[in-house]
C-alpha cells in the first residue's frame, strides 16, 4: 500500500513517518495518472530526503512534472529560512538558471507556415549548438565575462543584442544583483569564456510556434499574444560554466559541512547556513551564472530577430517574458500569518507570482507573471499566468515542463532520427537538429505529457492556463 | 566479473559501472567509460599528454574529483582523452598521466556533452575479488 495520503484528487502527502529524520512534511502535486510514474523511481525518497535539511519551512515540495534528479528530485521546491536556514548547491542544479524565454511576433501562421524551412535554416546557422559547439563571438576575455557576470542580459544589450526594453520582461530584468565574479573559479570561466552566444545540447532547443488556443483572453491580452500568433520560446541555461560552478561549490560546500556540524543523507544534498561565508560565497557565484544564462538567451533572442528580418522581412519579436528552472531566491512570503525571508530553491520549478506582487514588470501587474512551460520537442508548450493559491501554498512556484519518463538510450532505440523528422514534418513540425542521436534521446515519446502535467497546476490552482503553443519548427542542439 | 567498464541507464541520465583488479585499474576504466561517452573513443589519438595530480577527502570524493578533472580538461581546454595511466593511487591522492588531443571538429565524433559528475548512489566497492565502482552524470 501507498505511504501515500492523498489529501485530494491533486496533492498527495508524504508524512514524517516515512523516514527518519524528516522535519517538515513533503507534499507532491499529482494526478492519478502521474502519480504512477513518480511512485515507481526515487521521486518520493528525494522529496523526503529534502524534508531533512535543517531550517526549511513549510513543506519540501514536488510539481507534477517531478522525477528523480541527484540529491534533490527535478521538480522539487524548498523554502529555507534566510536567518536560520541552508543553501545547497545540489538544490539548484548543475544548470544554474537554465530556463525559458518567449519571443513573440506580429505575424500570423499562415504568413510564416510557407517559409518554415528558410527561416529554420538561417536559425541553424547564425545560433551555435550542438555539442562542443562554440559561440560565434569567440572567446571573451576575463574582464569581459567578469562584466556578463555581473550584468547578464544588460551586458548583452549594451553590446547591441537587444534592446533596453527586453528587460523589463525578465526575472529580476536579467540580471541578479548580488553577483560576485570573484566568487567564481577559474575553471568556471575558462569552461563559459567561449561558450556565451551557445544552445549547448541535451533538451535545449529554440523553437518556432504558434498560439493554437487561448484560454483567458484578458491575460493574453496583457502578455500580447493572440490566436494564430507566431512566437519563439528558447530553452537555455549557463553551459558549462554554470555546471563547474556546482561542482566546484559541491565540493566546498562538503568540507563546509564538516567545519558547522551538518550531515545529510545524500552527498548530493551538501549544504551550508545560509548566513556562512560559503553559503554567501555560493550565493553570489551563482548569481553570476544565473546572469551568464540571462546574456546567453538575450543573444539568442538577437540572431532569432535577425533571422526573421532576413527571411520574413520582420524581426520584431518583444519578449514576453524569461523565467529561471533552476535557481535559489531571496523572497519574502508569508508563513503561517507571518512575513519571513526565505530563501526559495526552484530545482526544475518555476516562479509564478501572481498580480501586484513587487517583482513582476509594471505592465503585468494587474495579472501576474507569466507563468512558461515547455513542452517535449514536437509536442506543444504552454503559457500560464501565477496564482495566490501559488503564494500560499508553493512559496509562488509551478512545474516547469514535461519532465522526462525514459531514459535516453531507451529513446533512442525506440526510433530513427530519420524517422523521427519524418513524423513531425507529417504533423507540420519541421526539425534542425546537430546530430542525429542528440535528436532521437529528444524523441517526444520519452517524456510525460505536458498537458497532463499543466493540467494538474491548473486544477490545484498554483497557475492558470493562458495559452497552449504549438511548434512549426524546431532548432535542437 | 570482467575487467572493464559499461554505461548505465536511467530516466534522467546516464552512469558507469567500472570493473577493475585495484582501485587503480577501476579509476582507469571509469575514465575511459566516461570519454566514450563524450566522443567516439576511436577517433582520438595519443598526440598530447597531461599529467593530473588530484586529491580527495575518501575514495568516493576522489573518483568524483577524477572523473570531473576529465570533463574540465574537455570542456574547459578542449582536450580529449585516450589513454590513461594512474601511477599513483593511495591515502587518498591520484597521480595520472593522460594521453589525447585537443578537440578537432572535423576529425572527433562528439557524441554527447557531460555536464558534471554528481554523488547520487555513488559507489567504491573494493572487495577481494577486485573493485567495483559506480557513479552517474547529469548529462
Amino acid at each position: 500500500m501507498s505511504v501515500l495520503q492523498k489529501l485530494d484528487e491533486y496533492r498527495y502527502l508524504i508524512p514524517k513517518s516515512f523516514r527518519e529524520g524528516m522535519k517538515i512534511e513533503g507534499l507532491i502535486y499529482a494526478s492519478s495518472e502521474l502519480i504512477d510514474a513518480i511512485e515507481h523511481d526515487l521521486t518520493l525518497t528525494q522529496v523526503a530526503n529534502v524534508a531533512t535539511l535543517t531550517g526549511l519551512v513549510g513543506r519540501s515540495l514536488a510539481m507534477p512534472d517531478a522525477h528523480q534528479g541527484y540529491g534533490f528530485a527535478i521538480g522539487g521546491v524548498a523554502a529555507a529560512d534566510m536567518a536560520k536556514g541552508i543553501v545547497s548547491a545540489g538544490g539548484v542544479g548543475f544548470d544554474i538558471n537554465c530556463g525559458v524565454r518567449l519571443l513573440r511576433s506580429d505575424l500570423r501562421l499562415n504568413e510564416v507556415r510557407p517559409k518554415i524551412d528558410s527561416v529554420l535554416n538561417q536559425m541553424f546557422r547564425d545560433i551555435p549548438c550542438g555539442t562542443g559547439k562554440k559561440g560565434v563571438v569567440g572567446a571573451l576575455s576575463y574582464e569581459e565575462l567578469d562584466r556578463v557576470l555581473e550584468l547578464g542580459a544588460h551586458w548583452a544589450v549594451e553590446k547591441g543584442y537587444g534592446i533596453d526594453a527586453d528587460l523589463r520582461h525578465m526575472e529580476e530584468t536579467g540580471r541578479m544583483p548580488n553577483a560576485d565574479p570573484g566568487k567564481v573559479s577559474r575553471r568556471a570561466k575558462e569552461r563559459g569564456k567561449d561558450q556565451l552566444g551557445t544552445l549547448g545540447s541535451g533538451n535545449h532547443f529554440a523553437e518556432v510556434q504558434y498560439v493554437s488556443e487561448i484560454f483567458d483572453s484578458e491575460v493574453a491580452g496583457a502578455f500580447g499574444l493572440f490566436a494564430e500568433q507566431i512566437v519563439v520560446l528558447i530553452h537555455t541555461g549557463s553551459r558549462g560554466l554554470g555546471h563547474q560552478v556546482c561542482t566546484d561549490y559541491l565540493e566546498i560546500m562538503q568540507e563546509g559541512m564538516r567545519k558547522y556540524g551538518i550531515q545529510v543523507v545524500d552527498r548530493q544534498l551538501a549544504c551550508v547556513p545560509i548566513q556562512s561565508p560559503e553559503g554567501q560565497s555560493y550565493l553570489k557565484a551563482m548569481a553570476s551564472a544565473a546572469n551568464f544564462a540571462f546574456a546567453n538567451r538575450q543573444m539568442i533572442t538577437h540572431w532569432t530577430r535577425e533571422a526573421f528580418a532576413t527571411v520574413l522581412g520582420n524581426g520584431d519579436l518583444p519578449v514576453v517574458y524569461d523565467v529561471c528552472h533552476n535557481i535559489a531566491k531571496e523572497e519574502t512570503h508569508r508563513v503561517s500569518g507571518s512575513s519571513r525571508k526565505l530563501l526559495v530553491h526552484r530545482k526544475g520549478a518555476t516562479r509564478a507570482f501572481p498580480k501586484h506582487r513587487p517583482e513582476i514588470p509594471a505592465d503585468y501587474m494587474e495579472v501576474g507573471q507569466p507563468v512558461l512551460i515547455p513542452g517535449s520537442m514536437g509536442t506543444c508548450s504552454y503559457v500560464l499566468v501565477g496564482t495566490e493559491r501559488a503564494m500560499e501554498e508553493t512559496f509562488g512556484s509551478s512545474c516547469h515542463g514535461a519532465g522526462r519518463a525514459k531514459s535516453r538510450h531507451a529513446a533512442k532505440k525506440e526510433i530513427t532520427a530519420e524517422k523521427l523528422i519524418e513524423d513531425l514534418k507529417h504533423k507540420g513540425i519541421h526539425v534542425r537538429g546537430a546530430s542525429k542521436s542528440g535528436l532521437t534521446e529528444e524523441n517526444p515519446d520519452a517524456y510525460k505529457d505536458v498537458s497532463l502535467v499543466v493540467e494538474v497546476v491548473h486544477n490545484a490552482g498554483i497557475a492558470r492556463k493562458v495559452a497552449k503553443l504549438v511548434p512549426i519548427g524546431v532548432i535542437k542542439g | 566479473m570482467e575487467e572493464g567498464y559499461r554505461i548505465l541507464e536511467h530516466p534522467a541520465d546516464v552512469g558507469i559501472e567500472a570493473f577493475g583488479n585495484t582501485l587503480k585499474d577501476a579509476f582507469e576504466y571509469a575514465a575511459l567509460g566516461l570519454t566514450s561517452i563524450i566522443v567516439e573513443p576511436a577517433s582520438v589519438d595519443p598526440s598530447e599528454q597531461r599529467f593530473v595530480s588530484l586529491k580527495g577527502t575518501d575514495p568516493e570524493n576522489l573518483l568524483v574529483r577524477w572523473l570531473s578533472e576529465i570533463i574540465y580538461l574537455y570542456d574547459g581546454e578542449d582536450f580529449l582523452l585516450s589513454d590513461v595511466n594512474i601511477s599513483r593511487l593511495a591515502h587518498g591522492e591520484l597521480e595520472a598521466t593522460l594521453a589525447g588531443e585537443k578537440m578537432n571538429e572535423s576529425k572527433h565524433k562528439l557524441k554527447m556533452d557531460v555536464k558534471a559528475i554528481t554523488y547520487h548512489q555513488l559507489m567504491v566497492e573494493e572487495e577481494p575479488e577486485g573493485v567495483l565502482l559506480r557513479v552517474f552524470l547529469d548529462i
